[in-house]
């Protein structure tokens, strides 16, 4: 007789060890059916993905990858919090990654997870490996001593995953007896209150609590106090129980492993170690990661602008259609140059996003990232960085939003928030089409000993970012205080070949973050700045309408677009930024700007290369707004009216320049960081400050070549 | 002595590690007492320093390094 057990869809949480093929398993088992959320409170994304079985289904936890499941960062605590249910739904069972070659130390994870009580089941995975390294597994062994069901995997071969899907759907989990007894650590009685209050029906979770109550954020500040009294009056001290209780373990789990491993004495070439001759060489080694990195920014840089052209050209194209084929109005307008280019925005950033986590999932999937954290930690580490913040900042002369995003792989939180508030500091993409015009218009076309004075002009711009980003960490490494020490302890794994379908789903699912969660604060942003710069009070903008139609009635077709271009740039005059524009000029007079520069800078909040389109608008250029030829020659013609002297003088330029190097003028990023560090207040603070030394800088800037 | 003062290829049994904060951080990667440690590259200008134990290669800071006593 059927019985009616359909409506609950159960889940599994997978865990194991970084490296140990968890990411391979999960992308096997689930395929594209992932979705991507967030644990409240903490920056981890929560993966779940779904797979069918049959009859039956199930939602697959992805948690992150821990040696252990003690208390040091937030993946930890989400793979603790998650494994108890304290603010998440407890997971109906655990399958824990073992690694074939290491089971020692993968152990002690999955015995963690064992004794929390939940019904598991392991999976050893790199078989093949194993199998090369004359390492035996005799699994039925395994499973009597342990009492755990377990599967034999080589994920990367496909091999074993059918047995894991069966596994799954036979739900043949088991929660035997633990290998520890918790109340050899902390006073039984101590442990039965913990349980009693939190309910907690396991010793282990309730020990558990008494080492991590502290550092989960889940738990209320009440219980905390109440842990904290709770363990002085029983005299347990955490770290020294902790290391007890793990020495403890490793003890049985080498009794265990004695008999369930054999090990033979095979000869084989290590070629792990051979290249890591040739990339941990103090040379070749540095000469190596400058090449990759070469490649990597010219592929964000070069390579990512042709299907940028496309998305640029595309939306451009889109918005045209609209024009024609809906009717005048409001709305299409509103259609056509606030949501279409803004939706563009977004999009535009994809290709970058996407090769730079493309890249990046590759050097991590064949281990050589963990070769760059060992190489550049020393040069970082002054300034208050880690080895892991290269990849970000590189990044950044791209584009800032990648590397931001890509900071996520720091686990010490003050260096990854000083790299995520400094990295919008390095010269991106954006800043070149600005720095371009202005060096044209500023800098003599000659020769300084044999090299172009306008390269040698953008060369400066460029290191001044660097510069800056270095200087501006150092100040953030005093300013900002831990209690978190920084340490560098982190595993250089094998080399091997990247896994194709992890790279592609890496670049997929950055992409996707970025467009869902940043996309939407973009998007108002934009459609807010398209407004302002579209209306103005009443009145005023329809007047210079029925002057313009005035006019066009008396004049031959030939001149109309002359007629055209000088109306638009007097109804940006007349809009709301406009209006804006003359606001702040008192405030950017002393930096040698006029209100119609205001203006610029005001529309490059939306991304800085606007900057070009607005000046061209705003001193009626027309045209092709593409070529910088014209819009040069214009601007160099350009006077101020009481004075007669050139707008862009040096002075004026120069100061520009430097503005943009350091003023936060990207909504994007901010997005971005607001998305990272989960908090309105650094992105703020970032705005704040960046714009107020680009102030400073460009003030100083002007006096100087003035 | 400690693992910071191996020179390359030299290797030793690990005696105790040192009590401080990350001396769990210690065990849950294997760096256990008892068992052999072995300096495989080193980076320049006292940058990390790269250890095999158990087959595994293990990137340590100098700092860290000290806090691993030896048997001599």
């Amino acid at each position: 007789m059927e019985t009616a057990i359909f409506t609950h869809i159960k889940t599994i949480a997978i865990i194991g060890n970084p490296n140990v093929g968890k990411s391979s398993i999960f992308n096997q088992l689930t395929g594209l059916n992932q979705k991507i959320g967030n644990y409240p409170g903490v920056t981890v994304d929560k993966t779940v993905g779904f797979v069918r079985l049959g009859e039956k289904s199930f939602d697959l936890i992805d948690l992150p990858g821990t040696y252990s499941l003690y208390p040091k960062s937030e993946d930890e605590v989400i793979a603790h919090r998650v494994l108890n249910g304290i603010g998440e739904e407890k997971p109906d069972f655990a399958l824990v990654i073992l690694d074939a070659c290491n089971l020692e130390r993968s152990l002690l994870l999955g015995t963690q997870v064992m004794d929390l009580g939940i019904p598991l089941a392991f999976v050893v995975n790199m078989k093949d490996l194993a199998i090369k390294k004359g390492i035996e597994i005799k699994a039925f062994e395994l499973y009597k001593s342990l009492g755990v069901p377990l599967v034999l995997t080589d994920a990367r071969n496909n091999e074993g995953i059918d047995a894991i899907r069966q596994l799954m759907a036979d739900e043949k989990f088991e929660s035997p007896k633990p290998l520890l007894d918790s109340n050899a650590y902390a006073d039984a009685a101590l442990i039965e209150e913990v349980m009693g209050r939190f309910g907690f029906k396991n010793p282990y979770q309730a020990f558990q609590l008494l080492v991590f109550g502290e550092f989960d954020k889940a738990i209320s500040q009440r219980d905390k106090q109440w842990l904290e009294e709770k363990s002085a009056s029983y005299g347990f001290d955490r770290k020294k129980q902790q290391l007890k209780e793990t020495e403890a373990r490793y003890v049985k789990i080498a009794g265990i492993l004695k008999s369930a491993v054999v090990r033979k004495k095979v000869e084989s070439r290590n070629i792990t170690i051979s290249l890591d001759n040739i990339f941990l060489h103090p040379v070749f080694g540095f000469v190596i990661f400058l090449a990759i990195m070469l490649l990597i920014f010219q592929a964000i840089f070069a390579w990512a602008s042709i299907p940028m052209d496309w998305i640029d050209v595309g939306f451009a194209g889109l918005s045209g259609w609209i024009y024609d084929n809906f009717p005048a109005g409001v709305l299409t307008d509103l259609l056509a140059e606030g949501i279409v280019p803004g939706i563009g925005g977004v999009v535009i950033f994809i290709p970058q996003i996407a090769m730079l986590f493309g890249f990046l999932a590759i050097l991590e999937g064949t281990g050589y990232l963990s070769r760059v954290v060992f190489l550049m930690d020393r040069l970082m580490r002054p300034f208050g960085l880690h080895g892991k913040s290269v990849v970000p900042l590189i990044s950044g002369m791209a584009c800032a939003i990648p590397g931001i995003m890509a900071a996520r792989n720091i686990s010490n939180a003050k260096e990854r928030l000083i790299t995520i508030l400094v990295t919008p500091w390095m010269s991106c993409s954006a800043r070149l089409p600005v720095y371009i015009i202005l060096i044209g218009l500023t800098v003599p076309d000659t020769l300084w000993m044999g090299v172009g004075l306008q390269a040698i002009g953008l060369l400066i711009m460029y290191l001044l970012g660097v510069l800056f980003t270095l200087l501006g960490a150092l100040v953030l490494k005093f300013i900002l205080k831990t209690k978190e020490k920084s340490y560098l302890m982190t595993e250089l794994p094998i080399y091997r070949l990247p896994r194709w379908k992890t790279v592609l789903l890496t670049m997929f699912s950055k992409s996707k973050i970025f467009v869902f969660e940043a996309g939407k604060i973009i998007l108002s942003i934009s459609i807010v700045l398209w407004v302002l710069a579209s209306y103005g009070p009443t009145g005023r903008m329809d007047a210079i309408e029925n002057e313009k139609i005035a006019l066009l009635e008396n004049t031959p077709e030939e001149e109309w677009p002359i007629i055209e271009e000088s109306y638009a740039s007097k109804k940006l005059e007349a809009s709301f930024i406009g209006i804006m524009g003359k606001a702040i000029e008192p405030a950017i007079r002393p930096l040698g700007y006029d209100w119609k520069i205001g203006i610029a800078l005001l529309t490059s909040f939306a991304a800085r290369e606007v900057f070009v389109g607005t000046i061209a608008t705003i001193y009626s250029i027309g045209g092709d707004v593409e070529n910088e030829l014209t819009i040069r020659e214009k601007l160099e013609k350009e006077v101020h009216p009481d004075t007669g002297e050139k707008v862009f003088d040096k002075a004026t330029g120069f100061s520009l320049m430097v503005f943009y190097a350091f003023a936060m003028q990207c909504m994007s990023t901010l997005a971005v960081v607001y998305r990272e560090t989960k908090s309105w207040k650094w992105p703020v603070l970032q705005t704040v400050v960046m714009t107020g030394v680009a102030y400073l800088a460009a003030f100083i800037t002007y006096r100087i070549f003035s | 002595m400690t693992a910071a003062r191996l020179s390359l290829q030299q290797s030793a049994i690990i005696e105790s590690i040192g009590e401080s904060d990350i001396s769990i951080n210690f065990l849950e990667l294997g760096i256990l007492p008892g068992k052999e440690i072995k300096l495989l590259k080193k980076a320049p200008f006292g940058g990390p320093m790269a250890f095999i134990i158990d087959e595994n290669i293990i990137a340590l800071r100098q700092h860290e390094a000290l806090m691993i006593k030896l048997k001599s």
